[in-house]
């Protein structure tokens, strides 16, 4: 860059080389400015064209503006906006297919989908949605349950160091249940976590949208963590029963424990060890006193 | 065939990715191909709202029909201007309008040559006109190296400079327009638009050479008048 641009000095009877050309090179980018500026109906503009007259230079110079200017613009006006790839982007979130769900369905049937190392990428599905059916997400979605959890013992053991300090009633009890709960939940997501081989799968809802869930297991060890959202409790007689699928035969896991609107089971599960890809993770609603599984599952989720 | 980054080979598996649900991988071929897409709409079209809207619905037509991309049949770029296209003129068609007439020369994608080009078009079935190559000193030019330089020299200025040149050419704003949309002071946004012309045209000085006749004539020295 060379010049600093003075300030213009317009006047129509001396005008010199740096006014001109300011306002030859601003007249260029306006729309249709140079013919503007050319036509001479202003004052400023018959300055120009009388400096011009008697200047082959910034003759030159205008001409040579001329070609630039309109290659320029041209140009420029041929390049999307800066901001079309986050509309685009946007656009398709809202309006394109639930693409995670159709490649898993497409790779199962036809094996004509290759994920590749970008599949793990952050998808236009949000993480949390019931729709990631199958979708192995890890670590960060892993850590995420357990901030998430983190943060809902520390609210309750705010929320219960209140109430000591006020009342001692049945909530009192309950929130301390709902604390055990949690910090149960807690210890063994990031005891599961830190094993090496640690995968989480999303459980989606058969029938409800409103129902997701995860589990979070460790093929090694077996030790399992079950979390679901969205689960009513169980009618009189019946409980939801977690399970392993494995070539087409079930074996039950655990029952899942309620607490609050958080249905959850957590221990070994020798069911899951050493299990491989083509298991299936479900949790049914069965007779608590039968020993059958089953009955149609209200979560699933490919492992 | 190919535009932009990427080897055509790489165009497939980059599909696939996309197709179980990556969105890095769309991303990649948005910036593979988004901007010969919207330059060949906004030639057909000559309207920068249409031409946006024709690139969305291609990379959402490209999004939800992944799987009946074969690159057996046919390049990924052909593919894409062949629905942006379709797309194009349904909207022209819609407005009770005709297509422009796309000359050859101007057609042309970036390392496509003739031949490709013309492949392309016919394929998709677009109107080519019988233009004369642009007059001198323009023919000199590659308009695809030009459209590239031209790109990097954005790229490259400070953003406020380039925000006052976009807002110029792409919107059409005035100086005065451009001051009271951005909130700065006139002065400012004239000195930015200066600068900002001034580096655009270094880089075509620079890519094309002197004798292309676009660099800046120094002020003469010793004059004052």
């Amino acid at each position: 860059m060379s010049s600093p641009f003075p300030p213009a000095k317009i006047d129509k009877d001396t005008m010199d080389h740096d006014a001109v050309r300011e306002q030859m090179e601003l007249a260029a980018v306006e729309p249709h400015g140079l013919e503007r500026l050319m036509a001479g109906d202003t004052p400023t503009a018959q300055a120009v064209a009388g400096h011009l007259a008697g200047c082959s230079a910034c003759t030159e110079e205008l001409a040579r503006l001329q070609r630039s200017a309109v290659l320029v613009r041209e140009s420029v006006r041929e390049l999307p906006s800066p901001d079309l790839k986050a509309r685009t982007l946007a656009a398709i979130r809202a309006e394109g297919v639930l693409r995670p769900l159709a490649a898993v369905a497409g790779a199962s049937s036809a094996g004509s989908v290759d994920p590749g190392p970008a599949a793990a990428t952050p998808s236009l599905i949000p993480a949390s949605s019931p729709l990631a059916l199958g979708r192995r997400r890890r670590l960060v979605p892993v850590l995420g349950w357990v901030a998430t959890l983190a943060a809902a013992v520390v609210l309750s053991v705010l929320a219960t160091s209140y109430l000591v300090g006020s009342r001692v009633d049945s909530q009192l009890a309950s929130q301390a249940a709902a604390i055990k709960g949690l910090q149960k939940i807690t210890t063994a997501t990031l005891t599961v976590t830190a094993q090496p081989d640690a995968e989480h799968v999303a459980l989606a809802s058969t029938t409800d949208s409103e129902v997701y869930g995860g589990i979070t297991y460790s093929p090694s060890t077996a030790e399992l963590v079950v979390v679901a959202n969205g689960l009513t409790p169980p009618p009189a007689g019946l409980e939801y029963r977690c399970w392993v699928e494995v070539g087409g035969a079930r074996q039950r896991v655990g029952k899942m424990f309620f607490n609050e609107d958080l249905a959850f089971w957590v221990g070994p599960a020798p069911a899951i060890a050493g299990v491989s890809s083509g298991a299936t993770f479900g949790v049914s609603l069965v007779d608590a006193a039968g020993s059958t599984v089953d009955t149609d599952p209200v979560l699933v989720g490919e492992l | 065939m190919m535009t932009g980054r990427g080897e055509p080979t790489d165009d497939a598996a980059v599909v696939r990715r996309m197709a179980a649900g990556s969105e890095a991988a769309l991303e990649d071929i948005y910036d593979r191909y988004a901007s010969a897409i919207f330059a060949a709409a906004y030639r057909l079209t000559a309207d920068r709202g249409t031409a946006e809207e024709v690139v969305q619905e291609t990379f959402l037509a490209l999004w939800n029909r992944a799987e009946s991309f074969d690159a057996a049949v046919g390049s990924l770029a052909a593919w894409l201007h062949t629905i942006a296209r379709t797309r194009a003129i349904d909207r022209l068609r819609a407005a009770g309008r005709r297509p422009s007439l796309v000359a050859l020369s101007s057609a042309a994608g970036s390392n496509e040559d003739h031949t490709q080009t013309l492949e392309r078009l016919v394929s998709g079935g677009a109107v080519m006109a019988g233009a004369q190559p642009p007059a001198s000193p323009e023919a000199a030019f590659d308009s695809a190296v030009r459209h590239e330089t031209i790109a990097r020299a954005l790229a490259e200025m400070p953003e406020v400079e380039r925000t006052v040149i976009l807002l110029a050419y792409q919107e059409e704003l005035s100086q005065s327009e451009i001051a009271e949309r951005l909130g700065w002071p006139l002065g400012t946004v004239k000195t930015r638009t200066r600068r900002a012309l001034l580096r655009l045209r270094e880089a075509l000085g620079t890519e094309f050479g002197p004798a292309a006749g676009l660099d800046v004539i120094p002020v003469p020295a010793g004059e004052d008048r």
